[in-house]
């Protein structure tokens, strides 16, 4: 196994009764890598990201995140895997419409034990960083666009976890907010954050990450490293 | 605060409007159980409690001590545990200073003994001639309050109350010392027993007939068993268990649906929200405990309002019944609110269990992609055939919703039934006790009732209010004959009453002698005929039930010096356990020469009751014409104000139940309302649609409901009937006609349509923007 590997994964196939999602599909990321993962609507690419997250299990091959075999977990297992260890971001945001923004961030690091003050705290600086400090009462509803994906992307980062996942980021933002996310993520990687997102968007691919892997019929049909556009 | 209590306590304000109905629901079911537990325990253990204590008798049986002796009753009693031979002697108290109707005196020495030891709760025992104790339960009671009284009759020496004692099974009204019995003229031995095996009646039959067996025939006077006595101290609260009971497991069943009903919709509907929670790293079990604390915070908040609720609506019921045991302060054995606290939310959670375990195992990745479940193909069917049909499509497309989630359709219309159940079950109850009370009150709009003297054994009326006391001027038959005269008059009945005192224990009765138009004001015969000769009475059911007896059987009663057996032929619709009734050639035996005391006498309808009590008054100026008496009951009064409550509670329950479900169905199908409003469906039809789905389950329920609450009817009236020691008869049970029944079945779509329409105007409303952007 490669040392600075955060994601090993090797030979994957998902079968569902009448399709098959990923057809042997092996693939590595580094620590403080920004991996997209990009292909055409039904490529496996959200199938191959619910594997990474423990979200899924496959029918077969291995996903090794951080050294943690997941085919050995079971789902308490995976439920603490994904507190510690993953940070997610979804194209529409998911935040849970009956908590405010501060407390949406903040129950990430309750489920780890951390008291709610403490949570409440690290919450907050994030949401200095990110800049959206004045919006930490406001409930999900009331947010823009934009400002939703940034408490995602506050409530991923909570746990300070080695990999984050984002699942179409920007699909659901107008061009404007969509380049702020992008801005964020970029940022976040250049710090060193681990990060792997799946897009359509190729713009958001070429600005944020340093490698695209292209995958068609739930196999990599190409990979490719790249230099930042600024 | 951990990470479960957040997302489960943001959950319940989410879902306000279900936490309430959660919260309703379970308050309402457990009062109900509490109440009934509570009665069921409180109308027993005061009086099991006190029978332990004094040793109470199982059998009380009076001996003719003409044909019998002390020496032979002892000898008879064998091995058998006994208190006794206490000479007995019947004593009236009516020139008594304080009128005490009749007593049994006994003759005892000492309260103490193998049996029956009584409670000297106040003063001291008679030791002394002249000294007498009266029965009286601790603490409280009707009658005289303080020691130094004095018991006086006609003829018998002078006797000073200086204490008194309780006994729980009534062997006497009072006691004096041996000697002074004797100056009382008793004509009665008095021996209490007590058995190994006394806990049924065929028992307590066995064991009468082993401690008489070898006596004179016609020495047993009569008996009273402790099973009678309980029952009688047990049957006014007994009354109300059935009833109360029913209510209660009808709340629980509607708890439990309304629950599973909840949870399921918050599942289905929230099948992003469990993705998302999964996605954050909550394990299975944090999720299903999500869902069962997010059940749980209003099931142990109405849980616990609904025992306080219960004990508090409970304590009136009851105080009355248990201050005669020396209890002061009601308060429910800890058992019965352990019950309610631990086992309604209990119950609760595990209807929510099925929902939350599934919650728990819905895949992560599936959840969160899914967003709530697919409809089946069933449903699709069904919605493809109401489309060819002739009905406008707002209604084929609402007939076709419950089809959509046919599990929540089924616990919604479980929900209907249940309250259309409750509704027909209440209006039952309502219309028994109804038609019970006007039976046996009847109503006095028609009739006046006219007294015409004091009947014997009641002491001179003293209370100012009433006036002058009546003194009828005119004969007995010259009363009635100017009654029959006036004009209006349609029937008259003259009735004479005698105090007496039935043999066997402190059972006095009276006797009502009837002459006249039984027929048309006498009470309605139930079974066996009224009384054709001197030697019969007919009774009350209670009366029976009371006592053991049974039609057929024959009683030992005394007034004064007489002393006659009656044999019982018949059994009448009255309330009362204390009356007999007889025919007027009955008085010539017990009261020879006795004038009606009363006459009930009825008008026609185009008779003024002024009119006609003004020509009574001038017929006979020494006659008094009552006011209309007020035919209500307390227990009718509780029961029907108790049935239109629990109804009105679990009506607006089940229409809750509807309620949630549609704005469960509305919120899942905000984009297809969206859809069909964009297409040019009006709010009116989006309404029509949404009503229309859940007034189809409500003519279902409404047709399932009303047989199962007459069902629950013919159990509960019984039972109630039963607890109350009177029968089941015609108008406690044949209440339900068609038309009520028709009017009944559509109390399900009342509940159906007022739980919809709130909910659906809502979703009618719906802006076609924002719900088609937000998808």
């Amino acid at each position: 196994m490669n040392n600075d590997a955060v994601v090993e994964i090797t030979d994957l196939r998902k079968e569902y009764s009448d399709s098959t999602a990923l057809d042997g599909l092996s693939l590595t990321v580094r620590a403080g890598e920004a991996v997209a993962v990009m292909g055409p609507s039904g490529s496996g690419k959200s199938t191959l990201l619910n594997m990474i997250a423990g979200l899924d299990r496959p029918t077969s091959g291995s996903v090794v995140v951080q050294g943690t075999d997941l085919g050995a977990l079971d789902e308490t297992g995976l439920a603490l895997f994904r507190r510690r260890g993953i940070g997610m971001i979804f194209q529409f945001f998911n935040l849970l419409d009956d908590l405010s923004a501060l407390d949406n961030v903040a129950l990430a690091a309750q489920l780890t034990g951390t008291a709610a003050g403490q949570a409440r705290k690290r919450a907050l600086e994030l949401f200095g960083e990110l800049g959206i400090e004045n919006r930490k009462d406001i409930y999900p509803a009331r947010l823009s666009g934009g400002e939703r994906q940034r408490v995602a992307v506050a409530r991923a980062l909570m746990n300070r976890p080695a990999l984050l996942l984002a699942d179409e980021p920007t699909g659901a933002l107008d061009s404007r907010s969509g380049e702020q996310v992008m801005d964020l993520l970029l940022d976040l990687n250049q710090f060193g954050q681990t990060l792997l997102l799946v897009t359509h968007d190729e713009r958001l691919a070429t600005r944020c990450a340093s490698r695209v892997v292209e995958v068609v019929d739930g196999r990599i049909a190409r990979e490719q490293s790249l230099e930042r556009t600024p | 605060m951990s990470a479960v209590w957040t997302a489960a306590w943001a959950a319940v304000r989410r879902r306000m409007l279900q936490t309430i109905v959660i919260g309703v629901v379970v308050c309402a079911s457990t009062a109900t159980i509490v109440m009934a537990l509570g009665l069921l325990e409180s109308s027993a253990a005061p009086f099991d409690k006190a029978f332990a204590t004094q040793r109470g008798a199982h059998l009380a049986v009076a001996f003719d001590s003409a044909r019998t002796t002390a020496e032979q009753v002892r000898q008879a009693a064998g091995q058998t545990e006994y208190a006794g031979p206490f000479e007995q002697a019947t004593v009236d108290t009516s020139t008594s200073p304080v009128f005490m109707g009749t007593l049994t005196v006994a003759g005892r020495a000492d309260p103490g003994g193998q049996v029956d030891r009584l409670t000297v709760w106040q003063g001291r025992w008679a030791t002394a001639p002249g000294e007498i104790v009266l029965n009286r339960p601790p603490g409280g009671g009707e009658g005289p309050t303080g020691h130094g009284l004095e018991v006086a009759a006609a003829g018998l020496p002078k006797l000073t109350v200086v204490g008194f004692a309780h006994s729980v099974t009534g062997s006497a009204d009072a006691w004096v010392t041996p000697e002074q019995v004797k100056a009382l003229h008793p004509t009665a031995l008095q021996m209490l027993y007590r058995f190994p095996d006394a806990g049924t009646a065929a028992e307590v039959a066995e064991d009468q007939k082993s401690v008489t067996q070898g006596l004179p025939e016609g020495a047993v006077l009569g008996s009273l068993s402790h099973l009678t006595v309980k029952d009688k101290v047990t049957s006014e609260l007994g009354v109300f268990i059935p009833f109360l009971m029913i209510f209660g497991l009808l709340g629980l069943v509607v708890a439990v649906l309304i629950v599973a009903n909840v949870v399921s919709g918050a599942v289905v509907a929230g099948f992003r929200h469990i993705g998302m929670l999964k996605a954050l790293g909550f394990t299975p079990g944090q999720v299903m405990a999500v869902y069962l604390v997010m059940v749980s915070i209003p099931a142990v908040a109405g849980c616990v309002l609904g025992t306080v609720a219960g004990n508090f609506f409970a304590k009136p019921i009851v105080q009355d019944a248990v201050e005669g045991f020396g209890v002061t302060e009601m308060s429910f054995a800890p058992w019965v609110n352990a019950v309610a606290l631990l086992g309604m939310p209990a119950l609760v959670i595990s209807a929510a269990l099925v929902p939350a375990l599934r919650a728990r195992r819905l895949p992560a990745a599936r959840a969160i992609s899914a967003g709530t479940t697919t409809h089946t193909g069933r449903a699709l069917r069904i919605q493809r055939w109401l489309t060819g049909t002739p009905l406008p499509r707002s209604v084929s497309l609402g007939l076709g919703v419950p089809f959509a989630r046919a599990g929540r359709s089924a616990l919604t219309l479980a929900s209907v039934v249940l309250g259309v159940m409750t509704v027909t079950l209440a209006a039952g109850v309502m219309m028994s006790v109804t038609g019970y009370n006007n039976a046996v009150r009847p109503s006095y709009a028609d009739r006046v009732e006219v007294l015409a003297g004091r009947p014997q054994g009641l002491p001179p009326m003293m209370n100012p209010a009433m006036g002058e006391p009546p003194n009828a001027t005119l004969s007995d038959a010259d009363d009635e004959k100017m009654l029959r005269s006036l004009p209006g008059t349609a029937a008259v009945l003259a009735i004479s009453e005698l105090e007496t005192e039935v043999a066997g224990g402190t059972q006095n009765a009276t006797i009502f002698f009837y002459r006249g138009d039984i027929g048309a004001l006498g009470p309605r015969v139930l079974t066996g005929h009224w009384p054709d000769g001197p030697g019969q009475v007919v009774v009350p059911s209670r009366f029976l039930n009371q006592r053991g007896l049974a039609v057929g059987d024959t009683i030992t009663v005394q007034a004064k010096e007489n002393r006659t057996a009656l044999k019982i032929v018949g059994v009448v619709l009255t309330n009362n356990d204390d009356q007999i009734f007889a025919d007027w050639s009955a008085l010539s035996v017990l009261a020879p020469g006795t004038r009606a005391h009363s006459y009930q006498a009825r008008f026609t309808n185009s008779t003024d009751r002024a009119t006609y009590t003004a020509a009574i008054a001038k017929g006979d100026s020494g006659l008094r014409v009552m006011p209309p008496r007020d035919g209500s009951s307390s227990t009718g009064v509780i029961i029907v104000s108790a049935s239109i409550t629990l109804t009105l509670v679990l009506g607006a329950v089940a229409a809750l139940g509807v309620f949630n479900t549609v704005v469960l169905n509305a919120r899942e199908r905000r984009r297809d309302l969206g859809m069909l409003k964009s297409i040019g469906m009006t709010p009116r039809q989006v309404t029509a649609m949404l009503v229309t789905s859940m007034g189809a389950l409500g003519v279902v329920g409404g047709l399932a409901g009303v047989p199962l609450g007459v069902a629950a009817h013919q159990l509960v009236v019984p039972a109630m009937a039963h607890a109350g020691q009177a029968d089941a008869v015609d108008v406690l049970m044949e209440v339900y006609h068609a038309p009520a029944l028709a009017l009944l079945a559509l109390a399900g779509v009342v509940i159906a349509v007022l739980g919809a329409l709130v909910p659906a105007r809502g979703a009618a409303r719906l802006s076609i923007a924002t719900v088609l952007h937000n998808e």
